[in-house]
């Protein structure tokens, strides 16, 4: 077991490695240059100033050593300094984190609490009409853009009926422990995040359900006389959750990258944010750093939905 | 959500975003909007909602417009601009300008404590000099080229600024001497805020360069403060929150807090003003007619210094055409832009004809300027007295080059990309054709400041700063090229214009009424020549809780907010 760990985690290297080099390709050729970005509109700045900037963030180097010189820091820790910000870029980052952690697994948790049950129900009520609505729900929740349904989720539940509050996660003035004000900020932005989620999981959850509820040991267990209740969320179920194992893995990288609109649009104060204003201004270091933590991160919870796996379905050993 | 950060972004030639002033009324009923039977009150807060978040509140290094509204509340100037006609008075400091019109001698107000008790004095000056002289990432490092000494010491050749002196006996009193006169000092100079010594201090040290401000702590938590807030919290992402400075030398402010609150957009910024979690914001002309219909809001709405320009490139071989000035008139004549100011900016705004904006005191008295009233036979005349005809395809052309100009602007600004659509129609009914082509603002400015001859015609705006010295957008010496980056981006040269520039900027006189007349004599050149079909100057409109008093807003208060140690909160 370990040693697969190990393995994957060597094999995770060259998998970095060779994202690293694509995305400092691809912001380093787009049309663009942050010091000219930065500089513009300063009073009275000269070429000699630009060249200077220019020189100092080793911009002026041929983009192989500027590779180079990134990759040589990056392997000590080392992001760089935001060029915006005159900040590390990665502890820039981290302080963000947890704003986009607590959104993703909020939603994450709406995800499986509503998204679970409508499977399921769906499956048991097969052909009727609540099979119906719940499937015709599972299309549009996957078709709506979040960008979208956040901007009209907040015209609705904000403007019009002032039920919640629309922006940022805690209202001005307020403790930042009022734990009921952050909710009451969680969750418009939660629920947008998490609906395509919700969709995939009623949707995912309704075949494996009806796939197991026709195997012979619910049948089996049927013919004992089990309650129906038992049958389906003691026996049926538990089988039928373990491929979710599989639509798991990933998740929180989805999430995490998902956030980035989700943040956007109600100025969640997260790492989608922030890296978005970071590209929007060619910050390199940070968004360097920002897609590196995010593909680690992805790198990592497939390692650990593989591990998940083998635990969940004694079918399958790692070696 | 581009739109605004966009809008924000090309601010130009800002020497004093955000500050403007007359002397403050010691009653500190504002004006304006309080009836006169109503007392101010302390206490409350206002929540500023701004599109990005703020990036640095060190003045030194910064160089965005939503960091300096921010800054600005903290750090006091010197000077300030008068809000209504731009002309810089005394502020923190009073001044006095030798004969030569070399060395100015300032005095800081005796009043004057920072917030933690201690005064106020020269040195801090000097030390916002020395932190912005050797700061690797400062934008700004020029601002102070023309002080003797400053450049030796900014690159280490020197230990000290041999042109700027405390006064042994009062340290409050300091001289500044300049190497050559230049008459915007007033404001681009001495419109940097001293910076508490005792705090950054530490950071430059005179005899090492490598020694800098940039990473200090105290760049992003001032621990002390010269303006009316003191600093209290940045949560990243979400809102920076200032706090009353008690000993704010003009008595502390009525607010209790100021917040400025990052939103998505200006949609959204609209939206919590109606919902009252946001209490003050600058909106967009498309939202004022739902907005002025909520009772529990105020709008003010006021002209800006500040305006909106379709650029030709007179050197870009692919356009020669635009080299003519008989061209360029008729592309004046030839847009309606009374129906544009209807449809981009919803009438909240005035057709712009010269480079300085009708607000400023340099600029040319409107009937002094020729108002290119819309008349597209007259541009159709001055096309084909230029020697072009008709084709089939209805488009002028001569020698088988035909009118065609392709215009860039930058993505996601609504305002520009509705400018751009009026343009391509408009002109093609005087036979001249326009390709429009959207791009991104990241990539854009690059191009601009580059001089790349992809760029044929830019809609794009300039936001100015209270001295009207349009030096690094007229003169010949800023043309934008690919080895020097210059605001000159459609590449205008006048001798005949260089020489008003350097007069109005290096005098000898620099009296504002010798001045004036300079810019004046400019302006109506530029009306001539036309190198911009000049737009339009868009209005800029705050609006607030209805209960926030005091407020004076003026052309030379961009945020409206120069007097906010005046606001009160009715209860």
């Amino acid at each position: 077991m370990w040693k697969y760990v190990i393995r994957r985690l060597l094999y995770a290297i060259p998998t970095l490695f060779g994202i690293s080099v694509i995305v400092f390709l691809i912001t380093r050729l787009a049309p663009g240059d942050p010091i000219r970005l930065y500089t513009f509109g300063a009073l009275n700045v000269t070429e000699e100033d630009i060249q200077g900037l220019r020189a100092y963030y080793g911009l002026d180097q041929p983009l192989a050593s500027q590779y180079v010189n990134w990759i040589t820091k990056v392997v000590r820790g080392d992001f760089g300094m935001s060029l915006i910000y005159h900040q590390p870029a990665l502890g820039l980052l981290f302080e963000r984190m947890g704003a986009t952690l607590q959104l993703a697994f909020s939603a994450l948790f709406l995800q499986l609490v509503i998204g679970i049950p409508l499977g399921v129900i769906a499956a048991l009520r097969r052909g009727s009409w609540v099979d119906n609505v719940i499937r015709v729900f599972g299309v549009i929740g996957h078709a709506i853009p979040q960008f979208w349904l956040g901007l009209m989720a907040i015209i609705l539940v904000s403007v019009t009926l002032r039920l919640l509050p629309s922006q940022g996660v805690l209202t001005v003035g307020k403790d930042i422990w009022d734990i009921p004000d952050r909710i009451r900020h969680i969750i418009m932005p939660a629920f947008v995040l998490a609906l395509a989620g919700i969709a995939n999981y009623s949707r995912y959850l309704r075949t494996e359900t009806l796939d197991v509820i026709g195997q012979d040991y619910v049948r089996t267990a049927r013919s004992k006389g089990l309650r129906e209740r038992t049958v389906v969320y003691v026996h049926a179920l538990r089988n039928a959750l373990i491929p979710m194992v599989t639509a798991l893995g990933g998740l929180l990288a989805v999430l995490v990258s998902g956030a980035l609109v989700v943040e956007q649009v109600f100025t969640w104060p997260g790492v989608g944010q922030f890296t978005y204003a970071a590209a929007r201004q060619k910050d390199y270091p940070v968004i360097m750093a920002g897609v590196m933590v995010a593909s680690t991160l992805l790198v990592l919870s497939y390692l650990i939905r593989d591990i998940a796996y083998a635990i969940v379905d004694p079918r399958i050993k790692v070696k | 959500m581009r739109h605004w950060r966009t809008t924000l972004a090309v601010i130009a030639t800002v020497a004093l975003v955000g500050t403007a002033c007359g002397p403050s009324q010691e009653s500190g009923a504002g004006g304006g909007t309080s009836a006169p039977e109503e007392k101010p009150v302390a206490g409350g807060r206002v929540i500023y909602g701004d599109v990005p978040d703020i990036q640095r509140l060190n003045p030194s290094t910064s160089n965005d417009a939503t960091s300096s509204r921010v800054s600005d509340k903290i750090y006091e100037k010197l000077i300030i601009a008068d809000y209504k006609t731009g002309e810089i008075k005394p502020w923190l400091g009073t001044w006095t300008l030798s004969s030569d019109g070399l060395t100015y001698t300032w005095t800081i107000d005796p009043k004057a404590n920072w917030s933690d008790g201690k005064p106020i004095i020269g040195n801090d000056f000097l030390a916002r000099v020395k932190m912005q002289g050797r700061s690797k990432v400062t934008p700004n490092k020029s601002v102070f080229n023309d002080v003797e000494g400053y450049q030796d010491y900014s690159t280490g050749k020197a230990t000290s600024i041999s042109g700027i002196q405390i006064d042994s006996a009062n340290p409050k009193k300091f001289t500044v001497k300049f190497t050559k006169v230049f008459c915007p000092a007033l404001a681009n100079v001495f419109g940097s805020a001293p910076m508490p010594e005792h705090i950054f201090g530490k950071y430059t040290v005179d005899n090492d360069p490598s020694k800098v401000v940039d990473e200090a702590p105290e760049n992003n938590a001032p621990p002390v403060a010269s303006g009316p807030f003191k600093f209290k919290e940045w949560r990243k992402g979400d809102q920076v929150i200032l706090t009353r400075n008690e000993n704010y030398w003009k008595g502390a402010p009525y607010l209790e807090e100021w917040v400025q609150k990052v939103v998505a957009d200006s949609t959204v910024l609209a939206a919590q003003l109606k919902t009252g979690e946001l209490t003050a914001g600058l909106l967009q002309p498309g939202d004022v007619a739902d907005l002025s219909k909520v009772d529990t809001l105020k709008l003010y709405k006021w002209p800006d210094n500040g305006y909106v320009y379709l650029g030709w490139r007179t050197n870009n071989p692919n356009v020669a055409f635009l080299g003519d000035k008989r061209i360029r008139q008729a592309l004046m004549y030839g847009i309606n832009i009374d129906e544009v100011v209807k449809a981009v900016l919803f009438g909240e705004g005035t057709k712009q004809l010269a480079h300085t904006p009708p607000v400023a005191w340099a600029a040319a008295p409107a009937s002094e300027l020729n108002a290119y009233a819309y008349d597209k036979n007259k541009a159709e005349d001055l096309i084909k007295s230029a020697g072009y005809t008709k084709g089939s395809d209805g488009v002028y052309a001569k020698d088988g080059k035909p009118l065609a100009v392709t215009v860039v602007t930058n993505q996601g600004n609504k305002t520009r990309e509705t400018f751009l659509q009026v343009a391509v129609e408009q002109y093609k009914q005087i036979g001249v054709k326009i390709t429009p082509k959207l791009e991104d603002f990241t990539a854009l400015v690059p191009k601009l400041t580059g001089g790349s001859p992809e760029v044929e015609a830019v809609i794009i705006g300039w936001q100015l700063g209270a001295d009207p010295d349009p030096f690094t957008i007229w003169h010949s010496s800023n043309v934008a090229s690919p080895t020097k980056a210059g605001n000159n981006f459609v590449g205008y040269s006048n001798p005949e214009v260089d020489k008003l520039i350097d007069q109005g900027r290096n005098g000898p006189d620099c009296s504002q009424a010798a001045r004036q007349k300079v810019y004046q004599q400019m302006n109506k050149i530029l009306n001539d020549e036309v190198p911009y079909m000049f737009g339009f100057a868009q209005n800029r409109i705050l609006a607030t809780d209805a209960r926030i008093r005091g407020i004076v807003p003026g052309p030379f208060s961009p945020n409206g907010d120069w007097n906010i140690h005046e606001w009160w909160i009715k209860k």
